[in-house]
């Protein structure tokens, strides 16, 4: 039987988090640098910082919140435009086919995706026969494209984002389940039927 | 408490049956008569084979979830001492995967179910103890060496009194023997 391959996603761990947004900048300059020219200086900015994960504050703790990339993803069964599609077990937005209908902002249970200014060649991209901005969907894409894997995990300094491998990590979790086992051999040896 | 099933170790040699009963008991036998491809294998307890040890894994059916916690569609739920999933609703966003530390949950296709752009349907997938089975959880019916058992609470409360009397027992004997060597 082939083997299912399910999607990778980056996870954010709350103990570790210090809410420095190191994610959210190393993540929207990876995304910009070829396209909008921005690079390791602030001068190289002219376009609005657009992140595709996001730092959020709770109560006593922050955390960023980025894709999970479901393999049922609402966003994708949800989008009319067929904007978003699964590459490479990817869930991925086409900001070109993007009408920003907001429908994949509503379906993520997560709060993955926001609605963000579209930018091209250094500048902000205006809606058709007005000069109001073109908004698109922005989410995760694990850096598709981007040789050393994704940006936000490389530049956390404090470790609090991992690339979470599922299959992987659970035969791991069930090699350690299994050992445990054995551990508790002793259990009901005589009363238990 | 909840009951779960738990393998040993020592007597199970790894021959995968209770992953076949599993797929039987919640697919029908009519399985071994039609086409491979039109049903899902789909084993809700997985086999661990290593150089030393030969176990299958399955949840536990904790008392405190972490896959319930962290549903977003609060697909998890606990129905008559069994933590179900409800795959209606799962969008397979893996959390109840990564929140799992026994690793007892993978995610599964769904036959004849598909995507709004045609993919397959891929859902989370976790032993239920054979709800709807009469019989109760087919591992534990067809283990040839008897390997899996179903835990109740009357077990676990049964074991940790035995063990506490048997602990309290040693304990007053060497105080016995202590007290004679005093005298």
């Amino acid at each position: 039987m082939e083997e299912l391959r399910l999607g990778k996603y980056v996870v954010g761990d709350t103990s570790k988090c210090t809410g420095c947004k190191a994610c959210e900048v190393a993540c929207f300059a990876e995304h910009n640098k070829k396209t909008n020219g921005v690079g390791k200086t602030v001068g190289t900015v002219t376009i609005p910082v657009t992140p595709k994960l996001y730092v959020t504050k709770g109560d006593g703790f922050c955390v960023p919140i980025q894709c999970k990339h479901c393999e049922d993803a609402p966003c994708l069964n949800a989008c009319q435009k067929d904007a978003i599609c699964r590459i490479d077990h990817k869930v991925i937005v086409d900001v070109e086919k993007c009408i920003g209908c907001k429908d994949c902002m509503m379906a993520c249970p997560f709060g993955a995706i926001s609605l963000l200014p579209l930018c091209k060649n250094g500048k902000v991209v205006a809606q058709v026969g007005c000069t109001d901005t073109q908004l698109s969907a922005s989410k995760c894409d694990l850096c598709q494209g981007i040789d050393g894997g994704p940006a936000c995990v490389r530049v956390c300094p404090n470790e609090a984002l991992r690339l979470v491998e599922p299959e992987k990590e659970r035969k791991e979790k069930n090699i350690k389940s299994a050992y445990s086992l054995s551990l508790t051999k002793s259990f009901g040896k005589e009363e238990l039927k | 408490m909840n009951h779960f099933v738990k393998g040993n170790p020592d007597l199970c040699m790894g021959c995968r049956t209770c992953m076949i009963a599993c797929v039987v008991s919640h697919e029908g036998s009519h399985i071994f008569e039609i086409d491979p491809d039109s049903y899902s294998f789909n084993p809700r307890l997985h086999m661990v084979k290593t150089a030393t040890i030969s176990v299958p894994v399955q949840c536990k059916h904790c008392e405190d979830p972490a896959c319930k916690a962290v549903c977003p569609n609060d697909c998890i739920s606990i129905i008559d001492n069994v933590v179900t999933i409800n795959t209606t609703n799962c969008i397979g966003c893996k959390n109840c995967m990564n929140a799992c530390p026994f690793g007892a949950i993978d995610m599964t296709e769904v036959k004849c179910e598909y995507q709004a752009k045609g993919e397959k349907k891929i859902v989370a997938n976790k032993c239920d103890l054979c709800r709807e089975n009469p019989d109760g959880p087919a591992c534990v019916a067809v283990c040839p060496t008897e390997a899996l058992k179903v835990v109740s609470e009357e077990d676990l409360i049964n074991n940790v009194e035995k063990n506490r009397q048997n602990t309290a027992k040693e304990l007053n004997e060497a105080s016995l023997k202590a007290e004679k060597v005093c005298k």
